[in-house]
């Protein structure tokens, strides 16, 4: 048995497979960042990924939607393994939504045109179809009066939900976060979890690398520790915060709580 | 090997797709598509070409560089056939370089100096002097370059008729419709055998330096290097001077060297460069796979990393096919001007007693004309005049833009601090401010100074011997247009190269000093 | 403030307005010893210069009326003079475009009343400077004119610095154009210029008849038009916004080839031919091509797009192979309608859509097209014109036509070269890093001199190309490299996140850098590629080194050949310095007001 299904509760493991990461190796040049990882998300989950700076929490979910090209191993994505292949790669860009610690939207663009941009040219939607999602989006993540602005005119909490619309404007099966209130003040970081937690709670799968311990504790269906590019842990945030089986699991917690 | 959840039925393992939609395929595809339609049109062009040329029956090559020239030049280091020495082609293109050369040096280190001297009176407190600077910049960078240098060469023209008294001071100083003409000092027969003593003396001298710096650095106290080293050079350069003559056994050696260069046989050459070639090759991809391994060993190329290398032999070959098979000449071409420097460098050398390494002459006339090289005074014609004080001015508004900016790029905390220190302004300008400024300033100055180099081909404007005019000469006389454009392409690269190395290797020490 | 350097030691101009000239004076000129050195060696310098430069300007031998006498040839060369009505008529389509698009835009000067009075009175101050450093063959009007300049500038300057004591308010755009407009025409019916007038290409010496004064009317008919079209465009703004700014744009890039092709050249269609062979081959890749796209346009059709796309791709360049060959005869609009038809089809899977999309596509193709066959159509049909001298362009309108587009033709294939010079791919990377730095490294008359005497020597029998294209070639292939470096350095000041996050929303490698990467990396590259189209502008002067008749061949050349002027070089050079000098200086100008601009726009 494979740490990865120890912890799979019933409920859990009865569900489709949405992320199937199997000894998942990456080379940048001479370093390897990852060694070998397998990872499973399971539909409607809400995965976090903990672990110290340059553990390869990044590189791995980036791998994901092929922001980075993993060179051994295999992943699938709801069933589509990511190849070489342009197809392939089409489908899980569109399936799987991102949301980055630095927001990267789009200065040039408006905040409704940042929204709208993939639904049009990647959907193929109308304007008008594309525009009336954008504005409920935005709606739901709480800022429907910023529409017209510029992402330079917004707040850092801000533009990280109108980041968060954008891509849920492409009806993602899959999001994807990496830190994404890192960057933020502590006062805007609430209004981001917030979003996020709704999210959560709508059913959606969820792969979040963070070090908001409340967060994972409160909403996570499982945890997920890396250090040095490999998969040391992983466990219900009960099993986390209560009694890690790792040394180095506890010693991580003991430092960042 | 983990054995994830079995629930779903999906087949765990590396599909591979299709040719068509695979990404690494599709790039490198495109890539040689691309690559393969500029060979092609390069072809279907270079035939083209030549099937054009042989109906004019104009024979493609480089052979007639050592035909006799049959034209003059208008000024230069040599401009005629002479008795010891005949204008061939390949003389004449030199002239016109070294003309090039002459003219970008010079222009090099004036326009710096004036270019300086306007970029700091920009920034003055003097509402007077920062604004005929302005007025100093805007009007010369506004105006091209060419209209300048035609305006020039009009001005000068109109300046007096030359006669045997005309100057401001005649015989010594003279200004006038034919140029400007000034005595001058000029190296004379003795002054590579002096340069390359010279050369001993320096090595020499170092050795002594460092042996002092040590004993400095061991033993303290204040040992005068800086003193030393220069009573060392003035006195080497002395003795020198008067016994250059033993280093004319120099002279016998390069030829001998150029003798045996030349008897280099042509397969040997072409070997030679295979050779360098498949090395080449071989050491990039060893450097290549180098970069992929780790001390937990290699790591897994990917499609693109064995793209790179199978194009990295592509290309090796394709280098040994073209000296072995498509360009045999290139091999001898080598071999003879190899041959030539050597023998060239040989010539300098063999003088015997009573060389001196450097003279000095008024300026003669002869039939109303300056004589234009040898051993006479410094003469600047109305052409190289125009052109240079055209660039010159022209660039110099450009450098003091390039000098503004860098000041300006250095924080004012900086000029503060040095104030609190109780520098003066132009303490703080030279100590503090400047050498900050530099950094910023390098990489656009030596910009300009390409600019400078690239830009003395107007000469040809009016009617400056440089290289283009050189060459458009030679052309028109035997229409090897093809062979005279990849001499000026050949040149004026180097020139770029060597300018942005020398450029890129002070932006580095100070990168370093910075540190 | 502003129109003086932004440094920490710059004299406070603006205190003019509040303190005495007195005090200024004392502050600015005389605050120390090294300062009063600076003024007194400062303004040594700048009078002995000025006067030089008079000098040289009215000396003896100096006869200024070879420029008044020719200012038409330097303008328009030999353009016949019975026809002059379609230069008239360009120039006004021409500036009502100008005048529209600058209100379209809502380009505002930024510049102020107390600029205006300080401008007004340092000019006085200059020309009375002027007025006595004049040397004594200078001409009695020019003493005149310029006690009257300068008496007249100094006065309505005080006025102006009174009328506005702050000096901070801002004038629009349509009173600083209205302004220039008026001086202008003032000067155009005050001034009498030149003193021949040249009938048929001949000069002329007939009193009374001045080159001015069969200007007069029609340049005052333009000047009403750029300043009225300046009014409608901000009101056609209003009310139209983005259309009417799209269909501005698609005029400058056809619009001025459509004016000096079409309207100055005047083609003599030969309608038998164009009936049975233009209109049916524009007809037919217009509509079939429009077919094609619209069928290709719409979503899920990438493959088949692209499978369509690289068969017309290889069949378009197969065309070029066989003409080189001689397999079989082709039109060359045909070859190149084929070429750029299999590029869009490549291209367009990316700007697929919904069936409005599909649609604008479509419609977009078409109008393309017949603008473009017309365009081929008139170029290579004879012209009506009987030119005493071959080329039909030369002088003012030669310099501008040349660089504008040279400007826009090297823009496409710079931004393509920046790409591929940024790109991961290696060949590409490599390719266009040898052609930019190759073409950087040699200078602009060997590539010029290149193409004029050796693209004839590489094309195959049958095809020609006339000298002055050959030349706009060569300098668009130079300008290209420099504006790659421009554009690159914009290029690299995207973020790499901007690239991730368009990755990760499932965007295209084309819908990537032409929807994200370039919008942003231009706008950060404006300004250079501002220097670079003043310094395109003022290289074109080397076309007069290969043969062409610009500005600079004319005054160098052809007017101190004129029996009347043999020899008058000076004032001929001096006059088209300053022509250069105003467009230029102008343009820089202009160029620093927008970065300023852009800078407060990212700050936002
Ligand atoms: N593009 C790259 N080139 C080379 N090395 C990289 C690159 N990206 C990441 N790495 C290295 O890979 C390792 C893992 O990086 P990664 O960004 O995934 O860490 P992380 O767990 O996200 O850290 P953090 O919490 O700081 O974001 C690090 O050591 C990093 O230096
Ligand atoms: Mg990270």
């Amino acid at each position: 048995m494979s740490i990865a299904d120890q912890a799979l509760t019933e409920d859990l493991a009865s569900r489709d497979d949405m992320i199937v990461c199997t000894g998942v190796s990456k080379w940048f040049d001479d370093f390897q960042a990852l060694k070998g990882v397998d990872v499973t998300v399971k539909d409607r989950e809400v995965m976090v990924v903990l672990g110290p700076s340059g553990s390869g929490k990044s590189t791995l979910i980036r791998c994901i939607n092929r922001l980075e090209v993993h060179q051994e191993g295999s992943i699938f994505v709801d069933g589509i393994e990511l190849t070489n292949d342009t197809r392939n790669i089409e489908r899980i860009r569109s399936e799987v939504g991102m949301v980055f610690q630095q927001f990267n939207l789009f200065p040039h663009l408006s905040v409704i045109d940042n929204v709208t941009l993939a639904p049009v040219w990647v959907r193929k939607k109308s304007k008008v179809e594309a525009e009336q999602k954008a504005i409920e989006l935005l709606e739901r993540v709480g800022i429907p009066e910023q529409a017209q602005k510029y992402p330079g005119q917004l707040s850092g909490g801000q533009q990280q939900r109108v980041a968060i619309a954008r891509s849920l404007a492409m009806e993602p099966k899959i999001m994807l976060f990496d830190e994404p209130t890192s960057a933020l003040d502590p006062e805007m970081i609430a209004e981001v979890l917030d979003v996020m937690k709704d999210l959560a709670r709508g059913g959606m799968t969820m792969m979040v690398v963070t070090h908001e311990m409340g967060f994972a504790r409160e909403v996570a269906d499982r945890l997920v520790f890396m250090e040095s590019g490999e998969v040391v842990e992983v466990g219900t945030p009960e099993h986390f915060f209560t009694n890690p089986r790792e040394d180095r699991t506890k010693l991580f917690l003991s430092q960042i709580l | 090997m983990s054995q994830t959840s079995s629930s779903s039925a999906i087949h765990y393992g590396t599909t591979k797709p299709p040719l068509w939609r695979n990404v690494a395929v599709l790039k490198w595809c495109a890539q040689l598509a691309v690559l393969l339609g500029v060979l092609a049109v390069f072809w279907f062009l270079i035939a083209e070409a030549r099937t054009n040329l042989a109906a004019k029956s104009i024979p493609v090559g480089y052979d007639w560089l050592d035909n006799p020239a049959n034209f003059q030049l208008g000024e230069g280091i040599q401009t005629v056939d002479t008795p010891e020495r005949s204008l061939t082609m390949s003389r004449a293109l030199w002239v016109g370089m070294v003309n090039t050369l002459r003219i970008a040096a010079l222009g090099i280190i004036f326009s710096t100096l004036l270019g300086v001297l306007v970029g700091i009176s920009r920034l003055s407190k003097n509402f007077v002097a920062q604004r005929f600077s302005s007025a100093y910049v805007e009007g010369l960078r506004n105006i091209p370059v060419l209209v300048q240098i035609i305006l020039w060469l009009a001005i000068l023209g109109s300046l007096g008729k030359l006669t045997p008294d005309t100057g401001p001071i005649p015989g010594w100083v003279i200004v006038s419709q034919k140029g400007i003409s000034l005595p001058r000092v000029f190296l004379a027969d003795g002054f590579y055998q002096f340069a390359a003593l010279m050369l001993v003396f320096v090595v020499g001298i170092v050795a002594v330096r460092r042996q002092l710096k040590r004993r400095q650095d061991r033993d303290g106290g204040d040992l005068r290097i800086g003193l030393w080293t220069f009573v060392l050079f003035v006195i080497s350069a002395a003795i020198a001077w008067l016994i250059n003559p033993i280093m004319a056994f120099l002279g016998p050696i390069f030829g001998a060297i150029e003798d045996a260069w030349g008897a280099v046989p042509q397969g040997a050459m072409q070997l030679l460069l295979c050779v360098i070639a498949v090395v080449g090759v071989i050491t990039w991809i060893r450097k290549f796979l180098d970069s992929k391994r780790s001390p937990a060993g290699l790591a897994k190329l990917t499609d693109d990393d064995w793209f790179r290398m199978i194009f990295s032999v592509f290309v090796g070959v394709v280098a040994v096919f073209v000296v072995v098979r498509g360009w045999p000449g290139l091999s001898s071409w080598i071999i003879n001007s190899g041959s030539d420097f050597w023998g060239v460098l040989g010539d300098k050398f063999g003088d015997g007693r009573g060389a001196k390494p450097l003279d000095a002459m008024r300026p003669t006339l002869t039939e109303g004309r300056f004589v234009n090289f040898g051993d006479t005074g410094l003469t600047l014609t109305v052409f190289y005049a125009s052109i240079f004080l055209g660039l010159v001015f022209y660039t110099s508004a450009f450098i003091a833009e390039v000098v503004r900016g860098g000041i300006l790029a250095v924080p004012s905390g900086q000029s503060e601090a040095a104030a609190a220190l109780g520098l003066t302004r132009a303490q703080a300008l030279r100590k503090v401010v400047l050498p900050q400024a530099f950094r910023v300033i390098m990489p656009p100055l030596g910009n300009q100074y390409l600019n400078i180099t690239k830009n003395t081909s107007l000469g040809i404007a009016v009617g400056f011997s440089e290289i283009v005019q050189v060459g458009q000469t030679v052309y028109n006389k035997n229409s090897q247009t093809l062979a005279v454009f990849s001499i000026y392409m050949i040149f004026y690269l180097s020139c770029s190269l060597s300018i942005s190395s020398v450029v890129n290797t002070i932006n580095r020490r100070l990168a370093i000093v910075e540190r | 403030m502003s129109d003086v350097t932004m440094t920490p030691t710059s004299p406070s101009n603006g205190a003019s307005n509040r303190t005495s000239p007195l005090q200024w004076v004392r502050v600015n000129l005389f605050s120390s010893v090294s300062n009063t050195i600076q003024t007194i060696v400062f303004t040594a310098i700048t009078l002995g210069l000025l006067r030089a430069l008079l000098g040289q300007a009215f000396s003896e031998e100096a006869d200024w009326t070879s420029v008044s006498t020719n200012l038409r040839l330097l303008m328009i060369y030999n353009y016949p003079a019975d026809q002059i009505i379609r230069i008239w008529v360009s120039a006004a389509v021409v500036l009502l475009a100008a005048g529209l698009s600058l209100g379209a835009w809502k380009v505002e000067p930024g510049y102020t009343v107390g600029r205006l009075g300080r401008h007004l009175v340092g000019l006085g101050l200059f020309s009375l400077v002027t007025r006595l450093l004049l040397p004594v063959h200078a001409p009695d009007t020019v003493r005149t004119w310029l006690i009257i300049i300068g008496v007249v500038s100094l006065v309505a300057g005080v006025v102006v610095q009174r009328g506005d004591p702050d000096g901070d308010r801002v004038m629009g755009f349509g009173t600083v154009l209205s302004g220039v407009a008026l001086t202008f025409l003032a000067v155009l019916w005050l001034v009498p210029f030149g003193q021949y007038g040249l009938v048929d290409g001949v000069l002329v010496a007939e009193s009374g008849t001045t080159v001015a004064s069969s200007t007069k009317v029609p340049w005052t008919v333009l000047l009403i038009i750029v300043v009225a079209s300046h009014r409608v465009g901000i009101i056609l703004g209003r009310a139209l916004g983005r259309s009417l700014r799209a269909a501005l744009a698609a005029f400058w890039v056809v619009g001025p080839a459509f004016v000096i092709f079409v309207i100055l050249r005047d083609p003599a269609f030969d309608w038998a031919h164009v009936w049975s062979t233009d209109i049916p081959i524009a007809a037919m890749f217009g509509l079939g091509g429009a077919a094609v796209l619209y069928f290709v346009a719409a979503p899920g059709k990438t493959e088949v797009a692209r499978a369509v796309g690289a068969m017309l791709f290889a069949f378009a360049l197969f065309n070029w192979v066989a003409a080189f060959f001689g397999w079989y005869p082709m039109l060359q609009k045909v070859r190149i309608s084929f070429l750029i038809f299999a590029i869009v089809v490549l291209l367009v899977p990316a700007f697929a859509g919904d069936r409005s999309t599909r649609r604008r596509v479509a419609g977009g193709w078409v109008a393309a097209m017949v603008v473009f066959h017309w365009l081929l159509t008139a170029i290579n049909t004879e012209s009506t014109l009987v030119i005493t001298a071959p080329p039909f362009l030369g002088g003012f309108v030669l310099t501008v036509g040349i660089a504008y587009y040279v400007m826009l033709a090297s823009f496409p294939l710079g931004v393509l070269l920046s790409l591929a010079r940024t790109s991961k791919l290696p060949i590409f990377r490599v390719m266009s890093t040898g052609y930019i730095e190759v073409i950087r490294g040699v200078p602009l008359i060997t590539v010029l001199f290149f193409f004029s005497i050796m693209l004839p020597l590489f094309l195959p029998k049958g095809m020609g190309i006339s000298d002055l294209a050959a030349v706009f070639a060569g300098y668009t292939v130079f300008s290209a490299a420099y504006m790659a470096e421009n554009v690159r350095g914009g290029l690299q000041s995207v973020r790499r996140g901007q690239y991730e996050a368009a990755d990760a929303l499932g965007l295209t490698t084309v819908q990537r850098t032409s929807l994200i990467v370039l919008p942003q990396a231009l706008r950060v590259s404006i300004p250079n590629l501002v220097g670079q189209a003043i310094a395109v502008f003022k290289e074109t002067s080397l076309i007069a080194i290969v043969g062409g008749f610009d500005l600079l061949r004319i005054a160098n050349s052809t007017i101190p050949n004129q029996p009347d002027f043999l020899g008058q070089k000076r004032p001929g050079l001096l006059f088209i310095s300053l022509v250069y000098f105003v467009f230029a200086y102008s343009m820089s100008k202009s160029s620093q007001r927008l970065e300023a601009r852009l800078k407060d726009a990212q700050a936002r």
